[in-house]
C-alpha cells in the first residue's frame, strides 16, 4: 500500500540473533532465533507479524523496542522516534493495587510522576475495573488482568506501538471495546507493529503482513496474500499429517 | 519504586513492618544464646557490641544478597522495557536503607537505655552512613550483574556473606586481638571491618573514625560505583538476554 510513500521509521538490516544457552543444544549451544532478517517500517503503517510459536515473532519486537540487540546486523530508529512495546501485565507487582500498578507502567515508559497520575481516572474508568482498581492486583481474576494491562498500554504515548497479542484476552464485552478503542489509534497517525494468531483480526487491522518461519522471513506483502498464503499452508499441513497417520 | 516495594513487602505478613525490625533482632537473640549463655563469653558490654556490628552487618548482607537476584526477579518487566538494569538493584538498596533507618533508631534507643550517652561524636555517623551506603550499592551493582551473566554467582555471593561475617568481626572484637600490626592489616584490607569498627567506636566509645580512610573507602566504591553504571549501560541488552534465555 504506503510501502514506497511513507518515510522509514524503523530498519532491520540483515538482523541476527543467536544465544548460547550453555548446554548443548544446537550448534554446541548456540540458538538461533532469527536468521538474517530485512525489514522497513514505514510511518503511519500497520504491520502484521504472523507465524507459529517460536519463530521469533515475540524476538523481532523485542529488538524493535531496543529490549534486545542482534547479534548481527542494524536495528535503525528514526531519530527522535520512540518504541514501545506492549505486552499483557507490565511485569505486575501482585501486592501492590491495581493504581499503583499503572503508575509504575506509565512511569516506566516514559511519563513523569504528574502525567501517569493525569492517566489514571482515564484508566480506572475505561478499564471498568471499579473498586477492585484500589485492591492488590493480586485478588484480580485474569480477565481483570487482562483489563488492566491492555488500559495502561493504551493509554501511553509512543511513536511506534508495537503490540503482543494483546487483543485476544477479556470478555467478550472488554474485547469488542478493546478491538474499539485500538482500531482508532491504529487507522490514525500511530505506526503499528502487531502480532497476532487470529487471521481476520490481521486482515482487517493490518496494512502490510510479515510471515516468519524458523528465523527466516517467508514473505512480506499485502495483508490479505500473506495472510492467506499462510492460512494455506497451515492447513496443508494438517491435512498432510492427518494422511500419514497409520489406519 | 522502593517505597512502593516496601509497601507491599509489609502488606504480605500478618506482622507487616513489624518483621523489619524483628528480623535483625532475632539474628542478636541468637547470638547472645549462643556467646553469653552457652559459652558465657564476655558479658559486660558484649550485647550492644554484639548488636552495633550484626545489625549494621545486616544492612550489607541483606541489601548486596537481595539485590544481587534483583535483575532476574524482575525478568517480567525486562522483557517489555529497555529499562536501565541498574533500576532493579538500586530500588533494592533504596528498600534497604528506609528499613535500616528503623532498625538503626531501635538500636539508638537501646543504646541509651543501657547508658551509653549520645556525644558530638555521634555526628560521625552521618559520613559512616554515607560510606557504607556507597559501598553496599557499589557491590549490589557488582553482584546483580555477575548473577546476571551466571546463575551460579548466586549461592556464591551468599556463601561470601557468610564468609565476610566470620572475618569481619562481629562477634570477636578487631581492636582486642593483641598485636596491632595485625589489627591494622585487617583494618585495612576489610573495609567493612573497618566500618564495623567505626560504628562501634563513635557509638561506644565515643571515638571518631579515622577519616582519610573512612575518605579512600568512600572514594574507592564510588568509582566502583560509577564504572558499574557505565558498564551495566553499555551491556544493557546483553543482560536483558541473559535474562530471558538462561
Amino acid at each position: 500500500m504506503s510501502e514506497e510513500a511513507g518515510k522509514v521509521m524503523l530498519e532491520l538490516d540483515s538482523v541476527w540473533l543467536n544465544y548460547h544457552t550453555g548446554k548443548q543444544t544446537f550448534d554446541h549451544g548456540t540458538h538461533h532465533v532469527l536468521n538474517d532478517v530485512s525489514l522497513k517500517l514505514y510511518e503511519g503503517e500497520t504491520l502484521g507479524l504472523i507465524g507459529r510459536n517460536g519463530v521469533g515473532k515475540t524476538t523481532t519486537l523485542r529488538l524493535m523496542a531496543g529490549i534486545l540487540a542482534p547479534t548481527r546486523g542494524q536495528v535503525k530508529v528514526r531519530p527522535g522516534k520512540t518504541a514501545s512495546l506492549l505486552t499483557l501485565g507490565l511485569g505486575f507487582k501482585q501486592d501492590l493495587s491495581g493504581r499503583d500498578n499503572a503508575l509504575l507502567a506509565a512511569m516506566l515508559q516514559g511519563s513523569t510522576r504528574r502525567q501517569a497520575e493525569s492517566f489514571l481516572d482515564e484508566i480506572a474508568e475505561f478499564s471498568e475495573l471499579g473498586e477492585s482498581f484500589h485492591l492488590p492486583v493480586k485478588t484480580y481474576s485474569s480477565g481483570m488482568r487482562a483489563r488492566l494491562a491492555f488500559t495502561t498500554a493504551l493509554m501511553t504515548h509512543v511513536d511506534i506501538l508495537l503490540i503482543d497479542e494483546i487483543l485476544s484476552v477479556g470478555d467478550a464485552h472488554f474485547r469488542g471495546k478493546a478491538l474499539g478503542a485500538m482500531q482508532n489509534r491504529i487507522t490514525g497517525e500511530q505506526t503499528v507493529v502487531f502480532v497476532s494468531h487470529l487471521a481476520d483480526q490481521v486482515k482487517s487491522l493490518c496494512d502490510r503482513v510479515m510471515w516468519l518461519d524458523h528465523g527466516k522471513v517467508v514473505a512480506v506483502g499485502a495483508a490479505a496474500e500473506v495472510v492467506d498464503a499462510y492460512s494455506e499452508k497451515m492447513t496443508g499441513e494438517r491435512v498432510i499429517k492427518n494422511r500419514d497417520v497409520p489406519e | 519504586m522502593a517505597r512502593m516495594a516496601l509497601r507491599a513487602d509489609a502488606s504480605r505478613f500478618f506482622l507487616g513492618y513489624v518483621w523489619w525490625v524483628l528480623e535483625p533482632l532475632l539474628w542478636v537473640a541468637v547470638f547472645y544464646v549462643v556467646f553469653v549463655v552457652i559459652l558465657g563469653a564476655r558479658s559486660e558490654g558484649f550485647l550492644p557490641f554484639l548488636m552495633v556490628g550484626k545489625l549494621a552487618f545486616v544492612w550489607f548482607s541483606k541489601s548486596v544478597t537481595q539485590a544481587s537476584n534483583s535483575i532476574i526477579t524482575g525478568r517480567g518487566l525486562v522483557g517489555k522495557i529497555n529499562v536501565p538494569k541498574t533500576l532493579f538493584p538500586m530500588a533494592v538498596v533504596q528498600e534497604g536503607l528506609y528499613r535500616q533507618i528503623a532498625v538503626f533508631g531501635l538500636m539508638f534507643a537501646y543504646l541509651l537505655v543501657e547508658g551509653y550517652p549520645i556525644t558530638l561524636t555521634w555526628f560521625y555517623l552521618v559520613p559512616l552512613m554515607i560510606v557504607t551506603y556507597i559501598m553496599i550499592i557499589a557491590c549490589a551493582l557488582v553482584g546483580a550483574c555477575l548473577v546476571c551473566v551466571a546463575r551460579d554467582f548466586s549461592p556464591l555471593i551468599s556463601l561470601g556473606m557468610m564468609f565476610l561475617m566470620f572475618i569481619s568481626g562481629i562477634f570477636w572484637d578487631v581492636r582486642e586481638l593483641g598485636d596491632p600490626q595485625k589489627v591494622e592489616l585487617i583494618l585495612a584490607a576489610n573495609p567493612l571491618a573497618f566500618l564495623l569498627d567505626g560504628f562501634r567506636q563513635v557509638l561506644m566509645h565515643a571515638t571518631p573514625p579515622d577519616l582519610l580512610h573512612l575518605l579512600i573507602v568512600g572514594a574507592g566504591f564510588g568509582a566502583l560505583f560509577w564504572v558499574m553504571v557505565l558498564v551495566m549501560r553499555r551491556i544493557s541488552q546483553y543482560l536483558a538476554l541473559k535474562v530471558l534465555t538462561a
